[in-house]
């Protein structure tokens, strides 16, 4: 693919984006004209651009799409649902369409093209002349309506001044005729015959024409449709056309909503309407003209002031489209602050950098051991220098989770009227940041969750009504900062998870023992297992048989974990937790033997010295709290005796907090994070490996895991006698 | 009822253009040369507009609108000539020759009407 082409799919993209939101917002305020004009200026790039990079099919739907946008925007059609939820469906339709190009086939397929062309046909139903004239008819009542209110009926006409050519008559042209015909654009309010141009009847050539008149016409015409009047006159006569008073409004206003692109004043004129081509050429003349007889150093006139010495156009339009011009100089400048870098770039900088910090811990390393003073000062300010370098190309990294979120507003509003639901999505923490390659691997586990929630978990209307809730559900997004990771939380507030009927079917799939027990969270956790779900029916939404243990898998795949809380009747929340970065940590680094382990440092609360007494026990009583602890020489069979003297790491994680038995403790190290090989994917326990200063490996330990199976085993340990003495019983 | 005077060597054009102002309510009469359509304005036929091709073969339609012009009967006689787009010197030449003024092929029925409206008496 070309670079114009993917620069073009980027934009496009961003684009579409924007006119979704825009579209979803539509229905909330069909009145919103800014909103509106967002739309039509992100439907009509899309299509400019399309078009520069030659991709017809694109430019095609999208000028279709454009009328309909422009006929909105002119208030000719009115917002309906039905409305905004075609033009949905144009965008969804548009992603396909930049999906074929991403994938550089040259046309779309078969069905694809059916479906735009079935679009295209519900779009013609707005653009039809059928809905023209209704529309058409309903603007100009309004206008009357306003025209009588305001009392401007009179003052509000053009002003045509015209002094015809002497050669008009001899090329068969008739003052007359044209009068006539303007007269067929509109309502003519007044016309004075100036005979100024009339010589004395002796001098006079009955042939040549001396007329000039002064026309007051009243018109829904455009500038350049009056003009377009006196083209086969314009080279040989004097022509001024004058917009009325509430025309220099809308000339200001069409200004000020003009895109945000580079353009000279007299292109803003001629856009708005203000100005005509012709007018501007002839502005534009007269300044060369007026410039080249002078010495050539001076400044030209302003166009803004020759054109109103010319008289065709106000002085107020030139100056809103002088000052659009410097606010949209401002904008540009702030947006050159902003460089696109391409993601590679980045991942190559963020692998150098952990290099980086490999061989400044080595040469930290080297310096203490030789015992120089100054050298140690030296390589202590070297790396405190990559730790900020390290933090700073880390943040290159971070982006806010919002634009993840926003999608969902298009989803729950699909999904609630798929449903017949009323649903409201809130979102909360949207500016949160996080590393880029989670943000874009977090979003399918987040439609699963949010699916869910409106599928199972928000009642219907009527049944919340009965139960006393509000009619509309809500489902919240929420995300946070906290302790070095990063939360993300759906909660819903609808039925809540039933809990007799997961344990039901738990049993009824062989997941427990019909006698076992189980605590209220032990049954709501059910839901991970693997190919559980309780849904009755199978609907097109959730409950296709990819179940939540996927989600899980996904999120743990980003060295995360996901919980749910629930209370039956009030609702469900969801809480993910990432880490920050998927690169590099601050790690705290303990040893068992001769190997040493690292444990990341935003879990570790404290460590202490693991007392002789609790040395056969698996936890410890730290001031007054129990903590249960895991022995890593034990867990990992690592040979040898154990030392005399024990320390315990206490971290915490999710709420929780265990203690992690090791024999020594070797402090804070900054830790590049590398993926173990596929070989080692089983091991639970470890989530990746990093080079010590030392050019030594040293594991890192995945905390949540290790202490997750710890408490696993000893429910086991638990649970095997109670089945062993009912077994010996019968 | 108004006479427009036709000038093209393509008979589809001339077909086309006197169907659509037949159904205007125009009168037509056509000619398919410049040098034929001269021989019927020497013979005095009743004319209220001329439209005329420029490419032709013969007399083209800038020396048909020049002569035309010579003739005292239709001095004032207003003259469209159909032009493409990109000729803009040919029009400047052809409003030089005496022309009113030009239709831009291809043009719908209303363009054409509409114009024809702009310049006929």
């Amino acid at each position: 693919m070309d670079e114009l082409t993917s620069v073009f799919i980027q934009e496009g993209r961003e684009q579409l984006q924007a006119m979704e939101a825009g579209l979803l917002e539509l229905e909330q305020r069909p009145d919103d004209h800014d909103n509106i004009n967002g739309i039509f200026r992100a439907a009509h790039t899309i299509k400019g651009a399309s078009g520069v990079i030659e991709c017809h099919f694109i430019e095609s739907f999208m000028h279709k799409v454009e009328n309909v946008l422009d006929r909105l925007r002119n208030g000719e059609i009115q917002v309906s649902g039905e409305l905004a939820g075609l033009l949905l469906r144009c965008c969804d339709h548009l992603g396909i369409l930049m999906d074929v190009l991403a994938a550089g086939i040259a046309e779309p397929a078969a069905e694809v093209s059916l479906a735009g062309d079935a679009l295209q046909g519900e779009l013609a139903a707005h653009t039809s002349d059928a809905t023209a004239t209704a529309g058409g008819s309903v603007v100009e009542a309004e206008a009357d309506v306003e025209a009588s209110g305001g009392g401007v009926v009179n003052t509000d006409s053009w002003h045509i001044s015209v002094r015809f050519g002497p050669h008009m008559l001899r090329g068969g042209m008739d003052p007359l005729s044209f009068l006539r015909f303007l007269a067929s654009l509109g309502e003519v309010l007044a016309m004075e015959t100036i005979p100024d141009a009339m010589p004395a009847a002796a001098e006079m050539d009955p042939e040549s024409c001396y007329l000039g008149f002064e026309i007051r016409l009243q018109t829904r015409s455009s500038k350049a449709d009056i003009e377009r009047v006196f083209d086969f006159c314009r080279d040989d006569c004097e022509l001024r056309i004058l917009p009325p008073n509430s025309k220099l409004a809308e000339y200001v206003k069409l200004i000020r909503e003009l895109p945000e692109d580079d353009m000279r004043l007299g292109e803003m004129l001629v856009r708005c309407g203000a100005l005509t081509q012709s007018e501007l050429d002839e502005g534009l003349l007269s300044q060369q003209q007026v410039r080249l007889p002078a010495d050539a150093v001076a400044p030209p006139q302003p166009l803004g002031e020759i054109l109103v010495e010319h008289k065709v156009v106000q002085k107020e339009v030139v100056d809103a489209a002088v000052s659009r011009q410097a606010q949209v100089h401002e904008k540009k400048a702030v947006e050159a602050r902003l460089i696109r870098v391409q993601a590679d770039k980045l991942d190559q900088l963020i692998d150098l950098v952990g290099e980086l910090v490999i061989a400044g811990a080595s040469a930290n390393l080297l310096a203490q051991r030789s015992g120089q003073g100054e050298l140690v000062e030296s390589t202590s300010i070297l790396s405190r220098l990559v730790e900020n370098i390290r933090d700073s190309a880390l943040q290159l990294r971070m982006v806010q989770i919002g634009e993840t979120f926003t999608r969902f507003n298009r989803v729950v509003r699909d999904v609630a009227k798929e449903l017949g639901k009323e649903i409201d999505l809130v979102i909360s923490g949207a500016e949160t940041e996080l590393d880029k390659s989670v943000v874009e691997k977090i979003g399918d586990p987040l439609m699963h969750l949010v699916r869910n929630s409106m599928d199972h978990g928000i009642e219907p209307g009527d049944v919340r009504e009965a139960r006393g809730k509000p009619r509309r559900g809500r489902v919240e997004l929420n995300a946070y900062h906290d302790s070095g990771s990063i939360v993300i939380e759906v909660v819903d507030d609808g039925a809540g998870l039933p809990r007799e009927k997961i344990l039901r079917k738990a049993i009824d799939k062989g997941l427990v023992q019909p006698n076992q027990t189980l605590s209220d969270q032990e049954i709501i956790n059910l839901i991970w297992e693997p190919g559980f779900s309780t849904a009755e029916q199978v609907t097109n939404l959730s409950g296709r048989g990819v179940g939540m243990d996927v989600v899980r898998r996904n999120i743990q795949g980003l060295r995360g974990s996901c919980e749910v809380a629930s209370v039956e009747g009030s609702g469900t929340t969801f809480t993910i937790r990432l880490p920050l970065t998927l690169a590099i940590i601050d790690g705290f680094l303990v040893g068992v033997g001769r190997a040493a382990y690292v444990i990341p440092l935003d879990m570790v609360i404290e460590c202490i010295e693991l007392k002789g007494n609790s040395a056969e026990r698996d936890f410890l009583n730290l001031r007054g709290e129990v903590l249960p602890f895991v022995r890593l020489r034990e867990m990992f069979e690592v040979d040898g005796e154990r030392p005399a003297r024990e320390n315990v790491v206490v971290v915490q994680y999710a709420g929780q907090k265990a203690g992690i038995v090791v024999d020594q403790l070797l402090g804070e190290f900054q830790t590049v994070i590398k993926p173990l090989s596929s070989i080692f994917r089983h091991l639970r326990g470890i989530g990746g490996s990093t080079i010590l200063g030392s050019g030594e490996v040293a594991l890192i330990l995945d905390v949540q895991t290790l202490v997750q199976r710890n408490a696993r085993r000893e429910e086991r340990d638990m649970n095997t006698p109670a089945m062993l003495r009912s077994t010996s019983q019968n | 009822m108004k006479t427009i005077f036709l000038v093209d060597d393509s008979a589809t054009i001339l077909l086309s253009i006197s169907n659509i102002l037949a159904k205007a309510g125009y009168a037509t009469e056509k000619a398919a040369s410049g040098e034929e359509a001269m021989r019927k304005f020497q013979a005095g036929v009743k004319a209220d507009l001329l439209i005329t091709d420029l490419n032709m073969p013969g007399m083209n339609g800038i020396e048909l609108i020049k002569q035309v012009r010579k003739l005292p009967a239709y001095k004032f006689m207003p003259i469209l000539f159909l032009t493409t787009e990109s000729q803009q010197s040919r029009k400047l030449e052809a409003k030089a020759a005496g022309a009113s003024g030009w239709i831009v092929k291809p043009a719908t029925a209303d363009e054409l009407l509409n114009t024809i409206k702009l310049v006929l008496r």
